[in-house]
């Protein structure tokens, strides 16, 4: 190939991962509201009276160490809200319910376990705090 | 309250060398896909497997192959890192498991051996494919910090390939 023409793939190919990463962060630690389905059966995970943080890790991981110090703090220094913290390799029938295609991926749940919220990729605590006011009300707001 | 089935927490790396080796990394992986291109396919197998462009991709299999094996703290670019850079560095604000990293490496050994070899079976635009497919992981990797081997991992444990037992759950 013309190794000008083969400067201008290698270029396209750059450019274009650039516009995949964007795109990708862009998704990242974003709060989104999720429609509230029916009580769901939570085998083995106990939730809290307020909001429990269900935080989805995997052993290959890099950020899931600082979204669980993240919501760990929350949970800390809000009454009523937990955060559970799960390996989807030991427990995949919960990944697929909640159809995690990431790690860490943040569900935000009710007393009742019906998902209110999910954060996909590391969580910013600022965002988070926000949605709980909102889901526990003034409880939280005290607290934070 | 604490995690309930948190995973197990292994060796940990500066996440600023494990950047600095995915920018490396993906620097080699595009001159490998830049070399594939001009070079090309030649046409006995004699020819092919001393082309530059196969050469190259040979070397980074091997560095992944290595990193894969020995853990990626011992990749060569690892190592650069933090005998030359990291002593000039402040200490980093945290560290990160080296297992994500390690896999990435056992994932790139994969996709620059599939490459060569396609490269020596004479298949045409095989290497740059392979060598391409790498560049991108590895890019994402050190601008963006994303780790394409671990949503492989994840999607291998969601379609039941690993599975871990339950510890308390």
């Amino acid at each position: 190939m013309d190794p000008l023409l083969a400067l201008a793939v290698v270029g396209a190919l750059v450019a274009g991962s650039t516009l995949v990463g964007l795109a990708w962060r862009a998704t990242q630690g974003r709060v989104r509201r999720v429609g509230t389905a029916d009580d769901v059966e939570l085998p083995g995970v106990e939730l809290a009276p307020g909001a429990t943080l269900l935080q989805f890790s995997s052993e290959y991981c890099s950020p899931c160490r600082a979204t669980a110090r993240v919501l760990g703090d929350i949970a800390a220094s809000t009454p009523g809200v937990a955060h559970i913290e799960i390996d989807v390799a030991e427990r995949p029938e919960l990944a697929a319910r909640f159809g995690v295609l990431q790690t860490p991926t943040t569900v935000v749940l009710d007393a009742a376990g019906r998902a209110h919220a999910r954060v996909g990729g590391a969580v910013r605590a600022s965002a988070l705090r926000a949605e709980l006011d909102r889901l526990v009300g003034a409880r939280a707001s005290v607290a934070a | 309250m604490t995690a309930q089935t948190a995973p197990a927490r292994p060796a940990v790396i500066d996440p600023r060398g494990a950047r600095f080796t995915a920018s490396v990394t993906a620097v080699l992986l595009l001159v490998d896909v830049a070399l594939g291109l001009v070079g090309g396919v030649a046409a006995t197998l004699a020819e092919r497997a001393v082309q530059p462009a196969f050469l190259l991709l040979v070397v980074l299999a091997a560095v992944f192959v290595w990193s894969a094996a020995a853990g990626v703290a011992r990749n060569p670019w690892s190592v650069l890192f933090r005998r030359a850079i990291r002593p000039r560095l402040a200490p980093p604000a945290e560290l990160e498991d080296a297992a994500p990293p390690t896999f990435a490496q056992g994932v790139g050994a994969l996709v620059t051996v599939v490459g060569a070899v396609l490269h020596l079976a004479g298949v045409p635009y095989g290497l740059v494919g392979a060598a391409a497919a790498a560049f991108v992981a590895a890019f994402l990797n050190a601008a963006f910090g994303y780790c394409l081997g671990c949503r492989l991992y994840l999607l291998l444990v969601r379609g039941g390939l690993i599975r871990k037992r339950a510890s308390t759950a």
